[in-house]
């Protein structure tokens, strides 16, 4: 086997060995420590001495009997600080008739709406999903957020510390708590997915690709509850946005507006799957957030060029996702669909607002679209200015640099 | 041993870096793409010689955000630095066996491709990183 087909599997295998160990034994974040040891052991004895016949099996020994090894040093570290009577034997858990009915694929559902559960913060929640579901190591994850491996390894430590305090049973949540527990899962790996796709310039260190680890769980998700309509929809948004990845940016790192991109650099292969998806998702009803930013991507991807997108279609949708709850960001967007159907002024008029509130007001998006749109209705000089506005409002050299070029090219006109 | 090798520039740099007109020229697309490149080369070099602990570069001057006292009570100054003072703009933390070899390193940053009125201008430091303070 290749190596990649060694990790491939490990991976693969990873979150089903830690379902098993916590239903047995409880102990979530000893139990996590022991299936990295053993996913590190197979990897280099399945190397040197060939695959056991179950590998799945074999893991699940391993860290069983690693966990055991935990499990004994903790006890007896609590006892010497007198602990004793803290010391609850969570192994009782394991009696539990209907912690033992399922397995598998179910566990790793079970595993991810643990690692996003509401009491840890988005930030302990990505790197737990991480490193307990997609069984990335410490050092892989903090390479992929740019923080040291002692910072990450803190987080994670005092991440599984909260899931373990919070003394979850382990299993689906309650059918009263499931949509708002699976929100945090599904906005857990658009925030991963995020990381990753604005980390596509700036300095590249062999980063982790967050954005394929995203997209990897989110099919996961998908493949574990093929009805659930937004879960097929934030997957088919990650893949209908990551199409375009090869042609957003320009060998040195600038980044390239959606006008301006070379579509026939965007990957014909995932836009068909996540076009098929999200329209095969769509015609159940039931649409939500993930869904119609999907259809806003699928539409884009789907023309031939900037002018000739269906923007009609496009306004549509930016209207639904508006009445879905207020957002800064989703308002700027609606404003550019609004401009390329009603006319600049109409996009100009449904941004004023928006240099009130406070969430965008500092944000160089708001300046970059409006110089766009003043520039769209022949006011050259004002639009310049915006562009000025927006290169100071952000960090980003790259991005000044192309706004700047924006200005430039405005008063050589 | 690990050492600090540090870049500096001012205002006026970021903005001639980040192509805004100004009274001196701005770096063209070729220069920007060039020094890039090399930059990323180095990073990538250091990183594959195992001596590379971190590497980051620091947007410009103008968003920096003062924190001093007055009364006890902490003031917060936006943009604290005149036009053309030149302050920290870039670190790279290394390992490496000895302060010369950390020089070298550091030398090698003299050949990054600059337009000429740059480079003449151009240095970098080099500091022993003190493992032994407390706290730390």
């Amino acid at each position: 086997m290749t190596d990649q087909g060694f990790e491939d599997l490990l991976r693969r295998l990873a979150p089903e060995v830690l379902g098993v160990l916590v239903r047995r034994y409880g102990h979530f974040d000893l139990a996590e420590d022991a299936v990295q040891e053993a996913l590190l052991a197979a990897s280099r004895q399945w190397r040197a001495d060939g695959m056991p016949d179950s590998p799945r099996g074999w893991l699940i020994t391993v860290a069983s009997r690693r966990l055991v090894d935990l499990l004994r040093s903790e006890q007896a570290r609590r006892e010497r600080e007198e602990w004793v009577a803290q010391a609850t034997p969570t192994e009782q858990r394991s009696s539990s008739s209907a912690a033992e009915g399922v397995g598998g694929s179910d566990d790793t559902l079970v595993l991810l709406f643990m690692c996003c559960h509401p009491a840890l913060s988005p930030a302990s929640q990505i790197a737990l999903t991480l490193r307990a579901v997609a069984g990335l190591t410490t050092a892989e994850i903090a390479r992929g957020f740019l923080v040291s491996e002692a910072t990450m390894t803190r987080r994670i430590t005092r991440a599984k510390q909260t899931v373990t305090a919070s003394r979850l049973p382990f299993g689906l949540p309650s059918p009263a708590e499931r949509p708002e527990r699976l929100a945090a899962v599904l906005h857990a790996l658009y925030l991963i997915f995020n990381e990753g796709y604005a980390a596509t310039t700036g300095p590249q260190l062999h980063r982790v690709e967050l954005s394929a680890e995203a997209i990897r769980l989110s099919r996961m998700l998908h493949r574990l509850l093929p009805d659930d309509p937004e879960a097929a929809g934030l997957l088919a948004l990650m893949l209908l946005t990551d199409a375009r990845r090869p042609a957003r940016t320009r060998p040195d790192g600038a980044l390239v507006p959606m006008a301006e991109q070379d579509r026939r650099r965007w990957d014909a292969r995932m836009i068909a799957e996540g076009v098929a998806l999200i329209r095969q998702t769509m015609s159940r009803g039931d649409v939500g957030p993930y869904q119609l930013q999907a259809a806003i991507a699928a539409l884009h991807d789907q023309a031939t060029d900037y002018a000739n997108t269906d923007w009609p279609q496009i306004l549509a949708l930016y209207e639904l996702l508006l009445g879905d709850g207020e957002n800064p960001v989703v308002a700027l967007n609606h404003a550019v669909a609004l401009a390329m159907v009603r006319g600049p002024r109409a996009g100009l008029e449904q941004l004023a607002p928006l240099t009130s509130d406070t969430r965008v007001a500092d944000d160089y998006r708001l300046y970059a679209v409006r110089g766009h749109l003043l520039e769209m209705a022949g006011e050259l000089s004002n639009a310049r200015e915006s562009y000025l506005t927006a290169a100071g409002h952000t960090t980003s050299l790259q991005q000044k640099r192309y706004l700047h070029a924006q200005a430039a090219r405005l008063s050589s006109e | 041993m690990k050492f600090m090798i540090s870049t500096y520039g001012s205002q006026q740099d970021y903005d001639e870096l980040a192509g805004r007109p100004g009274e001196r020229p701005a770096w063209s697309r070729d220069d920007f793409v060039a020094m890039a490149t090399f930059m990323q080369a180095l990073n990538s070099e250091l990183e594959a010689s195992g001596e590379l602990v971190e590497t980051r570069g620091l947007s410009a001057p103008v968003h920096t955000r003062r924190i001093s006292q007055r009364d006890g009570v902490p003031v917060v100054t936006d943009g604290p630095y005149a036009e053309a003072q030149e302050v920290l703009a870039g670190y790279w933390v290394v390992e490496c066996e000895s302060i010369d070899r950390a020089t070298d390193i550091a030398a090698r940053l003299s050949s990054c491709p600059a337009p000429e009125q740059v480079r003449a201008r151009a240095y970098a430091d080099v500091r022993p990183i003190d493992e032994h303070l407390p706290g730390a």
